[in-house]
């Protein structure tokens, strides 16, 4: 019977196939929960730490896993964007990592969408991380409905960068002949004008709308009101959007299709910009910048600057002996975290501050200051919609298609249909 | 059981694999991305979750975004479908008439085409870079100004239009060349003895030959250029002022930013059909012609 054989292996081939495309679909839609050895528990800890950071603390790590034989965590980044995208939709059916790290400012969505487990248990007991070793307005960033959801492992506030050899060059100096770098709007307008030359800018704006809300609690400026409805277009955010503005229209910051930002202070084609604590990684792998780091010049009627955090948190549903082990990694976490500042972030711990060795973090140390008064992005569900909104109107005003009122008027019109409609949407089923 | 009957098993079993794959990777989510257009689904808010009907086609239907990001499409579909169209079929007739070095010539137009969408944008981005590019350094060399390629709204489309045309005209090119060579020599010369000028083949036999192909191109750019993503997300962001943002970039930042599945599935539907609807019309056009 030779067309029989041939039909069962033919069919035995078929089968043997389908199997494994069925098994491979099927172990894609497992539960995605480590299972639990005898010796060691398994930690998946996701992360958009991809740049030197990521070094940092895939070092830590090993240190803990080193020092905690009964424990394993182990480390998954990815940029940003991919890895917000990839925890949401891992998390919603429990399948994403046991501990992740989220920004303060995402956290209303990811505390709404539900599976943030409530981290108290890290502020309190024999072990605990005292809630006084936090700037109350850091720790109100993760405080929800009276609960502690994660623990701010960092502060990253805008600072200002600039080239201490063009400064000392154009004699903009201190009395002990350092780099003296602009401390209010005087000394910015005048250190751009002395700066500029025919190849090299004064001044470059970086992430537009960064710079922009770096300005805003310099002039009381705000993004929602006492009833969390949109105030983009208060005096405050108006004045702060057309200063930017007029130094776009006054020609004292590179035009918009020049593409300078970082990449030109990087490249000595621009002096000063404004950028995050964690650019210094980038800053730290260049040869032949000398870069001195110092608070955002005080350009309206107060300091200010904007700032985010990384938060850590703990999934919902994961066992107790995986929330024992992610509660000890997160205190070690914390406790190191001056080893995270060598990466490029002020702790957000006092006591780590107050150490030596972050006193000997120039650039850490400068831009730490401006914690006192510093701010974070809104407290709101509709984050993406409302800096769109930011990003579209501070777009046009440097580029001069529209001012400063107009775009905000249009910013703040915008923003409030978001509101409402997140509201109305809320309002139909029951929120955390 | 027959002979045929067998066979025809065997060969379903041979498909299992792949059927499995197929239903689950794509009817499976088409299917439920129907579901999905007509629910309200955040999913930062679960427990809101609910059928509402037409509500997320109403409200694209009012969205002054949802129809920005239409007409950035409908713009670079307009541009490139007929740039496409134009360049690759003068590639093709350029390699048709070359005696050697065809195959060589083959393989350098596709090269671009083999190159990933990030690949390209990041060496556009530099191509396209207002201080370092390399089109700014060619106009400074002809004593011309720079360009705002990247950053200027009136530029910022052509100048993705373009690298859209650079990264995929190899392939339309290849098309365009196997139908040429499927036409008989015969009906060119028998024309050439009846005194035909070169244009008047090009017109009366290569172009009326190609016609069936030219549809299946225009049809594959059209629909390829409704779902424009990749080339503005890596040079633009959907920037200047949202002007390159296209419908499918709206839908991934309305999934996946704002978390809006429903909404996102909805403008989904929304942009099938107007694919559907521009396939439909070419298709009727074209063959009307052939």
């Amino acid at each position: 019977m030779p067309f029989r054989t041939d039909w069962g292996i033919k069919g035995a081939i078929g089968v043997l196939a389908t199997v494994v495309v069925a098994l491979g679909i099927g172990r894609s839609l497992d539960s995605g929960v480590v299972p639990i050895g005898k010796q060691k528990v398994s930690l998946t800890f996701w992360n958009g730490f991809t740049g030197p950071d990521g070094r940092t603390m895939l070092e830590i790590i090993r240190d803990f896993n080193r020092e905690n034989p009964d424990v394993e965590v182990s480390m998954q980044r990815m940029d940003w964007a991919t890895y917000y995208n990839k925890l949401m939709v891992a998390a919603m059916d429990g399948r994403g990592p046991q501990l992740f790290v989220v920004h303060a400012s995402t956290l209303p969505r990811m505390y709404r969408a539900g599976y943030i487990a409530d981290s108290s248990s890290l502020y309190s007991g024999s072990e605990a991380i005292p809630p006084s070793d936090f700037d109350p307005y850091v720790l109100e960033q993760v405080k929800f409905n009276g609960k502690y959801i994660g623990l701010p492992l960092d502060i990253h506030p805008q600072g200002m960068y600039a080239n201490a050899d063009d400064l000392k060059a154009h004699g903009i100096v201190d009395s002990q002949g350092n780099a003296k770098l602009p401390a209010n709007k005087a000394e910015f307008l005048a250190a751009i004008d002395k700066l500029k030359t025919p190849t090299v800018w004064g001044f470059a704006l970086t992430l537009w709308r960064n710079n922009f809300q770096s300005l805003m609690p310099q002039f009381g400026g705000r993004y929602l009101d006492e009833q969390g409805n949109a105030d983009l277009n208060n005096p405050g955010n108006i004045a702060a959007l057309s200063f930017l503005g007029e130094l776009s229209r006054k020609k004292l910051i590179p035009p918009p299709e020049n593409g300078l930002g970082w990449v030109g202070y990087r490249q000595h084609k621009v002096d000063m910009v404004w950028d995050g604590v964690y650019m210094l990684g980038d800053l730290k792998r260049l040869e032949g910048l000398n870069y001195v780091a110092a608070p955002i010049p005080q350009i309206g009627p107060k300091p200010g600057t904007m700032a985010d955090s990384h938060v850590l948190c703990v999934r919902q549903g994961i066992s107790s002996a995986q929330r024992d082990a992610a509660d000890r990694f997160i205190r070690y976490l914390s406790q190191n975290s001056i080893r995270w500042a060598s990466a490029g972030q002020v702790p957000a711990r006092k006591s780590v501050r107050e150490l030596p060795e972050f006193a000997a973090m120039p650039v850490q140390s400068a831009f730490s200051k401006q914690i006192p008064y510093m701010m974070y992005p809104p407290r709101t569900t509709v984050l993406f919609e409302l800096t769109l909104e930011i990003d579209v109107a501070v777009e046009k005003v440097i580029r001069g298609t529209a001012d400063a009122k107009t775009a905000l008027d249009l910013a703040d019109a915008n923003a409030q249909k978001a509101i409402d409609r997140d509201r109305r949407e809320a309002k139909s089923g029951v929120t955390p | 059981m027959s002979y045929i009957r067998q066979t025809q098993r065997a060969g379903l079993l041979f498909l299992a694999p792949y059927a499995v794959s197929f239903f689950v990777f794509a009817i499976l989510p088409i299917v439920l991305s129907l579901v999905l257009s007509f629910m309200r689904f955040d999913l930062t808010n679960q427990s809101a979750a609910g059928f509402v009907g037409m509500d997320n086609y109403r409200e694209a239907y009012a969205d002054p975004y949802f129809w920005n990001a239409v007409r950035a499409t409908l713009f670079f579909a307009i541009m490139i479908v007929p740039g496409l169209l134009v360049i690759g079929l003068s590639m093709a007739l350029g390699m048709n008439a070359m005696a050697r070095g065809q195959h060589q010539v083959r393989a350098l137009i596709f090269l671009p085409a083999m190159l990933n969408v990030a690949v390209t944008g990041i060496l556009w981005q530099w191509f396209f870079n207002g201080q370092f590019g390399l089109f700014n350094f060619l106009l400074k060399g002809l004593g011309m100004g720079p360009q705002p390629w990247l950053s200027d709204k009136g530029f910022a489309m052509p100048s993705i239009v373009l690298m859209s045309v650079w990264w995929s005209v190899g392939g339309t090119a290849i098309i365009l060349l196997t139908a040429l060579q499927q036409i008989p020599v015969m009906y060119f010369e028998a024309a050439s003895l009846d005194g035909a000028s070169t244009y008047q083949l090009f017109r009366r036999i290569t172009l009326p030959l190609l016609k069936p192909v030219m549809s299946f191109v225009v049809i594959t750019t059209t629909i390829a250029g409704f779902q424009m993503f990749g080339q503005a997300f890596m040079l633009t962001r959907g920037g200047p002022e949202l002007s390159t943002r296209g419908v499918v970039q709206y839908i991934y930042e309305t999934a996946f930013n704002s978390y809006r599945m429903g909404y996102g599935a909805a403008m989904s539907w929304m942009l099938f059909a107007l694919i559907f609807g521009f396939g439909i019309v070419q298709l009727r056009m074209m063959r009307r012609t052939v």
